[in-house]
């Protein structure tokens, strides 16, 4: 349980500093310091245990339908990287509390600082690769917060979002590559991964696994391509830059690279990709560190180039090249560190961070001056220093490795030009910074940093001289534990500062006098660089981004420009291709049913229907015009219903056609008169193609559906319609009987349409435009005389033949809905006749009760049926005989079909007779249109402007919806 | 069939919520009064969810037209929660609303049993019914503000679209008809088989179209930003979660339980619409600067993501999605709940523009909070919600060794992550003289603003202990009819 104390620590240290920022900086500092230094303690308390060979883990579990586990393990790489990540971290504490100025929000940095260090100790410690994998997101997440925490500056929201946007990415690909490595081990669980390296390289998904893993950890360890982010992340305060990108954020991946060597590390596949990127990022970051003039730059680009070597050395994958990338990585957060935190101290205390501003401080900042030597000649390969050691492992394991074959040669060949980039760049640093005389005055007067704030660069530089003088004692041990761990076994190992006179030896030197020279010829070799144009990183990522937004930004004015017509044309096309590619797939359009015989009367009754469908859509905005084409398809409608031996859907289509006519003109009446021109000629043409292949493809696939035999239910309603509904009209008794639940709820809705349209239209007056379309004037009379006596003569001849359709309608075409449409008709035509008024004098009966009586009546009947204990709609009939009229059949549909008449008569006139109503002979006042423009959202067209009766209106807008 | 006490138990739900709906409205027609109507109507559905539990027990019920299995009660339960969610913003959303208020509670619940009907389908009649019940009272949700010309618009604009991709809809229920005779689901499974004839293949295009368009599935999601921007907060929150869960549902029903939809041709076709969907939403995004055309274009993104559950459409497809919609929605109900209640005191167009947002953090810390981890959810951090689900689809992806589509996910989530971090550094920029556009002082008091915080902290408790969720999920796919 102990291990699971050093993250929990660390975990309640992220409270800390929130909960005692307002108690003081010193005391913050040193509160914040308390609970990471007793987790470090906790953490070298493993030591023993692991000098015993143990494995201390703790396992507890967590979403155990996931495979998650908390689990930690501390074994000698996780001690290794813990104390790098605890020790450096307690050190940038101190050094930040000098180095944030007065009024920065310290409290909230200090919580940033501690969470990141957790989500790294977790990464390290994790013993479960999906906890590890959290833990790697959660370091993405804290890096950003540090990254961007001078959110006020632009750079460093843009350089915290790159660093965040390409490392979670990354971490996906990550999370991809663990979720198939669990899926091949059939655990997350790192002992059982760890253990099975033969089941891992055997499965063929492992280079795909690989890929998805080294993304992950390259996007990390800012490996090439994916370098760009880290020298941009240096936006951050200096002491973020220290931690994130020398012993920690960046090292994650190399972490994660050197941890799951033991599983994946045996491969071609994985030698080549890693030692190449690793070597490509050493030559690449090199060369860049020695162009830059920023110190962070600097730093950033060799921080990069040092990843490249470690990630090499990775990549050879032989026991001594582990060691030395071990141990380079502990040498390399010591120096870098020391040489971030000196940058700091050099900008906190000059102001200035370009080489060109600085120049011949060690009179000002001796110490500092020394210090940085020394640190920057450890990262350099200096011998006696720390970073020589690892170096010259480094070369020894180049020339060493069978890995290239032939071109084996140019491993160390390019490792040591390598070499001689960092002895120029580090010697460019120092020298530019420190002993060049400076070209101008920094804009603070340079001094030394307080004490404290540079004790933690003392120390360090400390450790680099005593390891580098002291190897075998002060680094084989933590060194042997990690190696153990890497590579399962313990290695015999020697570390020494003198191998007699060697190949490696040799390199080095020469490096280091190449080096030399190479920065005396510095200016030529800048002079060179600037031909090339450069390529800054940032300005590609961002390029990159920019150039998709704008692509997106076209798109999007291309696809969503707010246009109904042309979302609707899209989804139209898209529906047309999925419709196609399944007519495509047809191998016969033509099924085995016959067709039917074609006569001149079908040819001509289609031919008609299609010209006068063409001309309602190209005469639409000639209204009159194009209502008398639609009409026209109606009756063709209704006469080819009438030819198929459907005279009951023709009686009905033909009465519904002349009703919504009616409804139609009354409608358009009160609309603008013009209809302006709105599509150009190209869009015309796209919708023109587009109904057209839209037409084809449907009519193609009924034809295919009709021309097959289809299994319909027709035929139970023909066998049942006379013994189980006493009626020989199929469709009536369907209506009536079969389906008599359906139509009493259509008769209820068409009764509740009716009656929300009139409640809407009831105080709606609406004036009467005095032209038409073209201008020209309505006829002044408006009841002419010939219509008024024909209607009047209709109207009892239409009433009979109503109730005689009513009467036959169970056994021949005809029935209670026909019945009720040509009573309306007869009804509205006398209106249109007379005028409403004339005929609402004379017919003084509202509908409503019309409408609601035919619905109760069809209620009624259907509950009668509950008086003789059968279930609702239960029909009976019978045959009666009566004298002189003879024998006639009497059902209970019958009475049920009575309902639906007088609820279709109610409705129909409802609508319509309101409808007519609207119109209002006054004129409108002066105020009126004002009036009502203001209150209603919507304005109304010129021509029609809406008059609402003031006096009852309170909401006019309510009555509009 | 007869009609025994458990089928009207099972219906019991569908029912309560059709009963709120009428006492609603009869409430209406005798006295208006707005915290009388959304008291009945949280009351109704509140019961409903109640009515849920023991209901689970006896699942799954079969009934000529419904089945009441896990995945109609789940999705019921999804639907009842957004509703209620929709009810407490509209509350606060509509409190300073000129026009008529109590409707909008009546086309609430509308919707709400509509969505329950279309989840609980087994029958191609209640699947168009349950449809329509659910978008009528949507295009007037979204219009509801119709003064203003956008709320309108947005409505108008769903209305014309849907009805032409409901048209073909029927059409493709038609043909499948046409070749199967029948109407129910089973059946239609039955006799298409494994490889349905070519005008069966169209018909099941068709019916894609007519769902996929509900679902804003690129290339029907045209409409998607149009009407997320103008449609009223609680309007937009409604479509944004109950009504795509509803059609997710059923679409999720269709494939798992219609052999013929693992035709390969139309795994294929499916495949290619789920790597549209992520590069398409995500892309756009990019470059909105309004929040709530963001979130729609998020939304498309991550249906995106959920097409790769019915590519697999294998076992785990179910226990996926549950959890990918189940985390999607606690989220995305948060990210709008914020928006509803930051525009709840303005009557007219709703706070969504990027600009209105910057510095939030320093004048509405805790609002600000919500939202964060709302977005962080739907970037998929751990933590939230929202990685549970994200982890669910990469697994499937993974294992179902679909490579294009998961390269899909982690380029179409590297974009995204991107985005969502825009508004957040947003969120806590400060600038001086912005136009300030804030929730009312006291926005933790009321009822929105309570459900949106209790949304926040459930991202958060399922991001660190999904158990609890998962097991029920594995529940749901336990007692789920095939």
């Amino acid at each position: 349980m102990t291990l699971l104390w050093i993250p929990l620590l660390t975990l309640l240290g992220v409270l800390v500093p929130a909960l005692t920022a307002r108690r003081g900086r010193g005391f913050c500092t040193l509160a914040t310091v308390t609970l990471p230094a007793m987790a470090l303690l906790l953490t070298l308390s493993q030591v023993p245990a692991l000098l015993d060979g143990e494995l201390p883990r703790v396992a507890l579990s967590w979403i155990p339908s996931l495979g998650l586990d908390l689990a930690f393990r501390m074994d000698g790489l996780s001690l290794m990287f813990a104390t790098l990540i605890l020790g450096i971290g307690l050190l940038i504490i101190l050094y930040a509390h000098f180095y944030l100025s007065a009024g920065e929000p310290y409290g909230r940095f200090y919580a940033y600082l501690v969470l990141f260090m957790l989500s790294m100790l977790g990464i390290v410690m994790a013993d479960n690769l999906l906890l590890l994998w959290i833990f790697w997101e959660l370091t993405s997440l804290s890096s950003f917060l540090l990254i961007g925490y001078w959110s006020h500056w632009t750079d460093a929201r843009k350089g915290a979002r790159m660093a965040m946007t390409v490392t979670g990415a990354g971490g996906l690909a990550l999370l991809a590559g663990f979720l198939l490595l669990g899926d091949m081990v059939g655990s997350f669980d790192l002992g059982v991964v760890l253990s099975s390296a033969d089941v891992i390289l055997a499965d063929p998904r492992y280079p795909v696994m690989l890929v998805l893993v080294l993304l992950g950890a390259f996007t990390k360890s800012a490996q090439f391509p994916f370098h760009f982010w880290l020298p941009h992340a240096m936006a951050a305060p200096t002491p973020v830059s220290a931690y994130l990108h020398s012993a920690t954020m960046v090292k994650a991946g190399i972490f994660l690279m050197a941890r799951l060597h033991p599983a994946l590390g045996d491969s071609e596949l994985w030698g080549w990709l890693v030692t190449l990127t690793g070597m490509t990022t050493f030559l690449y970051g090199a060369w860049f560190a020695l162009l830059k003039t920023d110190l962070k730059a600097i730093l950033a680009f060799s921080t990069v180039s040092h990843l490249g070597l470690v990630t090499a050395l990775l990549g050879i994958g032989s026991p001594m090249a582990i060691l030395a990338a071990l141990f380079h990585i502990l040498n390399h957060a010591t120096f870098k560190g020391a040489l971030f935190m000196s940058a700091g101290i050099i900008d906190h205390e000059t102001g200035a961070r370009e080489l060109g501003k600085l120049g011949g401080l060690r009179r000002a900042m001796p110490i500092t001056a020394l210090l940085t030597t020394i640190t920057a000649a450890s990262m350099a390969g200096v011998p006696l220093l720390n970073g020589f050691l690892s170096k010259e492992m480094f070369f020894t394991e180049t020339l060493d490795t069978a890995l290239l074959g032939g071109l084996g040669w140019l491993l160390p060949v390019l490792a040591t030009l390598g070499g001689i980039l960092s002895v120029a760049y580090s010697l460019r640093l120092v020298h530019g910074v420190f002993f060049k005389p400076a070209k101008e005055v920094p804009p603070k007067s340079p001094h030394e940093p307080p004490r404290l704030m540079r004790a933690p660069v003392e120390l360090l530089a400390t450790l680099c001289v005593a390891v580098g003088l002291f190897p075998a004692a002060l680094a084989t041990g933590i060194l042997d534990l990690a190696t153990r761990a890497v590579l399962r076994e313990p290695l015999d190992f020697h570390l020494a500062i003198w191998h007699g006179v060697n190949l490696p030896l040799v390199m080095s030197l020469a490096a280091l006098a190449a080096g030399i020279t190479a920065y005396g010829l510095h200016s030529n070799i800048r002079h060179f660089a600037r031909q090339f144009a450069p390529i800054d990183a940032r300005l590609v990522f961002e390029g990159t981004i920019q150039s998709l937004v704008a692509r997106t930004q076209t798109l999007t004015h291309r696809l969503e420009n707010g246009s109904l017509q042309r979302y609707m044309s899209l989804l139209l096309g898209t529906a047309l291709l999925l419709a196609t590619l399944g007519l495509v797939e047809l191998p016969e359009l033509a099924g085995d049913k016959p067709t039917q015989p074609l006569d001149a009367m079908l040819v001509l009754g289609s031919a008609l229907m299609i010209f006068a469908a063409l001309g309602t859509a190209i005469t639409h905005r000639y209204r009159l015009i194009s209502l008398l084409m639609l009409s026209v398809v109606g009756l063709v409608v209704s006469l080819t219903f009438a030819r198929f031996s459907a005279p009951d859907l023709a009686l009905t289509q033909l009465s519904v056609e002349v009703v919504t006519m009616i409804l139609l003109m009354l409608a358009l009446f009160f609309l603008p008169q013009k209809t302006p021109q709105e599509s150009s000629a190209s869009r015309i043409i796209r919708d023109l193609v587009l109904a057209g292949t839209l037409g084809m493809v449907v009519a193609s696939l009924n034809y295919a559906v009709l021309t097959r035999e289809i299994d319909s239910i027709a035929g139970f309603f023909i066998a049942n319609s006379v013994p189980g509904g006493g009626g020989h009209n199929v469709v009536n008794v369907i209506l009536v009987d079969f389906r008599g639940f359906d139509t009493l709820g259509e008769i209820t809705v068409l009764a509740l349409a009716g009656l929300a349209i009139f409640k809407l239209l009831n105080r709606l007056r609406l004036f009467m435009p005095h032209s038409d379309g073209e201008g020209r004037v309505w006829s002044p009379d408006r009841y002419p005389m010939i219509l008024t006596t024909v209607s009047q003569a209709l109207l009892p001849l239409a009433l009979l033949v109503a109730a005689f359709i009513f009467l036959r309608g169970h056994n021949m075409p005809g029935g209670g809905f026909i019945a009720g449409l040509v009573t309306a008709v007869a009804l509205i035509l006398v209106y249109m006749a007379r005028g409403v008024e004339w005929t609402q004098n004379r017919l003084d009966f509202p509908y409503q009760p019309v409408a609601i009586g035919g619905v109760a009546v069809a209620t009624l009947t259907g509950l009668g049926s509950w008086l003789f204990g059968r279930p609702f709609l239960t029909s009976a009939f019978g045959h009666f005989h009566i004298p002189l009229v003879g024998d006639i059949e009497l059902a209970t549909a019958m009475l049920f079909d009575l309902g639906v008449y007088l609820a279709v008569v109610g409705a129909t006139l409802m609508i319509l007779a309101n409808l007519g109503k609207l119109t209002t002979p006054h004129r409108p006042t002066k105020e009126a249109p004002a009036v009502s423009r203001k209150e209603t959202p919507a304005p109304p067209s010129e021509e029609a402007p809406l008059i609402l009766d003031t006096e009852k209106s309170q909401r006019p807008s309510k009555e509009k919806a | 069939m007869t009609l025994t006490m458990t089928h009207l138990m099972a219906l019991l739900p569908l029912i309560v919520v059709c009963a709120t709906a009428i006492t609603v409205m009869l409430g209406i027609a005798w006295r208006r009064h707005h915290g009388g109507t959304a008291a009945v109507t949280v009351i109704g559905i509140v019961l409903t969810l109640a009515m849920l539990l023991p209901i689970w027990t006896m699942a799954p019920v079969e009934v000529p037209l419904l089945v009441v299995d896990g995945l109609a009660l789940f999705a019921g339960a999804m639907i009842l929660i957004s509703s209620l969610t929709c009810a407490a913003l509209a509350y606060v959303y509509l409190d300073n609303y000129p026009g008529p208020r109590e409707e909008f509670y009546l086309l609430l619940l509308c919707a709400a049993a509509g969505g329950m009907v279309l989840a609980a389908s087994r029958h191609l009649a209640t699947l168009f019914v349950g449809l329509e019940l659910l978008s009528m009272p949507l295009y007037g949700m979204l219009a509801y503000a119709f003064s203003e010309r956008r709320s309108l618009e947005a409505g108008i604009k769903y209305f014309i679209l849907s009805a032409a991709a409901t048209a073909f809809l029927l059409f493709g229920m038609a043909l499948l008809y046409a070749q199967v005779g029948r109407l129910d689901l089973p059946a239609v499974a039955a006799v298409l088989g494994e490889r349905p004839t070519a005008w069966g293949l169209a018909g099941i295009g068709l019916l894609l179209v007519g769902l996929g368009f509900k679902l804003s599935i690129v290339p029907f999601h045209l409409w998607t930003p149009d009407v997320y921007e103008g449609a009223p907060g609680p309007a937009a929150t409604f479509l944004a979660s109950a009504s795509k869960v509803a059609v997710f549902v059923v679409l999720l029903r269709l494939v798992l339980s219609t052999p013929a939809f693992q035709d390969d041709w139309l795994r294929g076709v499916l495949a290619v619409l789920a790597l549209a969907g992520m590069l398409v939403g995500n892309l756009l995004a990019l470059v909105q600067s309004n929040l709530k055309r963001l979130l729609g274009y998020s939304s498309i993104a991550h249906f995106g993501y959920l097409l790769v559950a019915l590519v697999v459409g294998d076992g785990l497809a179910t226990e996926t999605s549950g959890v990918y919609l189940l985390t999607y929605l606690v989220t995305t109900l948060g990210a709008f709940g914020v928006v509803t209640l930051l525009s709840s005191s303005y009557s007219g167009e709703d706070t969504a523009a990027l600009h209105h947002y910057r510095g939030l953090f320093w004048r509405r810390p805790y609002l600000t909070a919500v939202l964060t981890v709302s977005l962080l959810s739907l970037a998929g951090i751990p933590f939230t919600a929202g990685f549970i689900g994200k982890f669910y689809i990469i697994a499937l992806g993974v294992e179902a060794e679909r490579w294009w589509l998961v390269g899909g996910i982690i380029v179409g989530s590297a974009i995204g992550l991107y985005y969502y971090l825009r508004v957040m550094v947003t969120l806590y920029l400060v600038e001086p003289g912005m136009r300030r556009r804030d929730a009312p002082r006291d926005w933790g008091g009321r009822a929105g603003g309570v459900v949106v915080l209790g949304l926040a902290l459930l991202v958060v408790m399922l991001g660190v202990y999904p158990a609890p969720m998962i097991e029920w999920v594995r529940l749901v796919e336990h007692i789920t009819v095939r």
